[in-house]
């Protein structure tokens, strides 16, 4: 278990790195698209690219945002519970929310796929956009990884993650 | 099963997922959302819609306002913009009784127009405004509470997360909702600074005053405002005269912010990457929240339960005034037990329709809605700003913030009154900009 726990921390902070440059990406894009609006015309595609961007920083943010633990939870009632009793619930927590991002992960991979074949474009710059969705389904499933993580924890730990 | 019923069973289901399993909010909007339209369509049309709204609202240009703004306010609290404004404003009324405390909430209302979250407004000045106010030995009771309540202003003056959201969600303009904060957020701060001043007068030991500052003391402090007002001025100027899109507004906000923080080497590269980090964070749960809001109101809308909901109180033959009165009840009550910008997400896709179905103004209303879910921010027991000022002062009790909350819910609560029985606070610099 500590090598899968390395290896979600190592692609976390790979994705966290990624995730980081994109934003910074996001504001160049934008800055330069009010600038060159503003003495000459608009760079072509920004509308696109910030959307794009924004997905791959969102998606990559999601396995490192539910290893912080700053997903807000509504805690106060399962607080209360003995250790034991929150150890199983957390896991059930854990079950369910890993089947629903690897589920969404691989829908999303499969829109990637209709993508990638039908040789979809976008309007403006006619780039080709699957990447990004495959980006979107990575994301969901390297949070499936962490909530594996975290499941593993709670029966692997001494103490378990509660 | 009749689809109403269905509707029903699955805000249960969510509540029983929420308080009992307690999963991350965001997640469990979406995994209840899955599960009800997977029973009232089909699994494989829920399958579908999961994967086209993750994609459609990850990859929505409108969205990528937020984390540029998140940013924003990371990058001006890295940079120590709050200290300069506390600083300037204790310069200035530090030597009154309570002139701390008013300090404090005059530097959150100025603050709050470059960051646009509460609970980052309430870290920011507890960390400045908290060990200052010790130092002259105020009392516990009042500086807590000044700083809880004053993280409220983050959310109702523009730029604010929570109105970004709303605007997003509702599809009002974000614009007309940034300038429809900007009134009520200086009442509510107004009304917290009285409540400091009649506190202060009925417990003189509450705040005493600070030491006196010369003129020129004065006037050299208003230069720590400079770069707040520049950052501020030029992102909500340049939106309001048509310049830049609110998600432009967000990049030159940060732009200015890092070009004003690195010319006056007041942001390091260490604060840079922080604040990138943290904002990556945040803006992901706030995406993952959308999302999830999304995919549970997909399910409500295929069991027409808000509609139904909405036509049946715009049906009742009471007041629209009293209903609301009912809605605000509802937002308190739900803010006491979850975090206020979950539950308002949450509760959106049902409590708009019904207020347009009531015949209010969707900007006011919307306006209502922030107000009444900041209150929901420092209400026990789930207030957030509560937890962020306790972990910022481990040794005040929680018992004593709560206390110390308390005297300045009756300013919030004024200021929802003043905001119904003026609905023009808010909509006056909306109307006389684009009418």
């Amino acid at each position: 278990m500590p090598i899968l726990e390395k290896i979600s921390r190592l692609m976390n902070h790979a994705f966290i790195f990624v995730a980081g440059t994109f934003m910074v990406a996001m504001i160049l894009i934008t800055c330069a698209n009010i600038v060159s609006r503003l003495v000459w015309v608009p760079v072509k595609g920004t509308f696109e690219l910030m959307g794009f961007f924004g997905a791959v920083v969102t998606a990559f943010a999601l396995g490192y945002t539910q290893a912080k633990k700053a997903h807000i939870s509504v805690d106060i009632l399962v607080n209360r519970f003995p250790k034991r009793v929150q150890k199983f619930l957390n896991g059930i927590n854990s079950v369910i929310c890993m089947i629903f991002f690897t589920l969404a992960g691989w829908q999303i991979a499969k829109l990637g796929n209709t993508l990638r074949t039908s040789g979809e474009v976008t309007e403006t710059l006619r780039i080709i956009y699957y990447p990004f969705t495959y980006g979107v389904a990575l994301g969901c499933f390297l949070l499936s990884l962490v909530l594996l993580v975290e499941l593993a924890e709670l029966f692997f730990s001494e103490n378990g993650a509660t | 099963m009749d689809a109403a019923l269905v509707g029903i069973l699955g805000i249960i289901v969510l509540l029983i997922v929420l308080f009992i399993l307690g999963m991350p909010v965001g997640f469990a909007m979406a995994v209840v959302g899955f599960c009800g339209f997977s029973y009232v369509i089909s699994p494989q049309a829920a399958l579908n819609m999961i994967a086209t709204d993750l994609w459609s609202t990850f990859s929505k240009y409108g969205l990528t306002v937020i984390p540029l703004f998140i940013l924003m306010g990371y990058l001006a609290f890295h940079a120590g913009i709050a200290e300069r404004l506390y600083d300037a404003a204790y310069k200035w009324v530090g030597h009154w009784r309570g002139g701390l405390a008013i300090a404090t909430i005059a530097a959150d209302e100025m603050f709050a127009a470059i960051c646009g979250s509460n609970t980052a407004t309430a870290a920011t000045m507890g960390a400045v405004a908290l060990p200052q106010m010790n130092k002259y030995n105020y009392d516990t009771r009042l500086s807590t509470g000044t700083v809880v309540t004053g993280g409220t202003l983050g959310t109702v003056m523009p730029p604010s997360v929570v109105l970004i959201i709303i605007g997003l969600q509702t599809e009002q303009s974000i614009v007309k909702l940034f300038l429809a904060g900007i009134l009520p957020a200086i009442v509510l701060g107004l009304l917290f600074v009285v409540t400091i001043i009649v506190l202060c007068r009925l417990y003189p030991d509450f705040g005493p005053a600070g030491p006196k500052t010369s003129l020129a003391e004065k006037l050299k402090s208003l230069l720590g405002v400079i770069e707040a007002l520049t950052i501020f001025v030029l992102v909500i100027g340049g939106l309001y005269f048509g310049v830049f899109t609110p998600t432009e507004a967000g990049a030159a906000g940060v732009l200015i912010t890092l070009v004003v923080s690195f010319s006056t080497r007041k942001l390091t590269w260490t604060g840079f990457i922080r604040s990138i980090g943290d904002t990556l964070k945040i803006s992901c749960m706030v995406y993952m929240l959308v999302t999830g809001a999304i995919i549970f109101g997909r399910f409500l809308a295929v069991t027409r339960l808000p509609f139904m909901v909405a036509d049946f109180a715009a049906s009742l033959p009471v007041s629209p005034y009293v209903i609301l009165v009912m809605v605000m009840a509802i937002y308190l009550l739900g803010g006491c037990f979850m975090d206020s910008l979950g539950f308002l997400v949450l509760t959106i896709p049902i409590f708009f329709p019904l207020g347009i179905a009531l015949g209010f103004d969707p900007i006011w209303y919307a306006i209502i809605l922030t107000m009444v879910t900041t209150m929901g921010a420092i209400t026990p027991p789930v207030g957030v700003n509560i937890y962020v000022v306790k972990a910022l002062a481990p040794d005040i009790k929680l018992g004593t913030i709560f206390k110390s909350v308390s005297f300045f819910l009756l300013a919030c609560i004024g200021s929802i009154i003043l905001l119904i029985l003026f609905p023009q606070l808010a909509l006056i610099i909306p109307n006389a900009m684009f009418d």
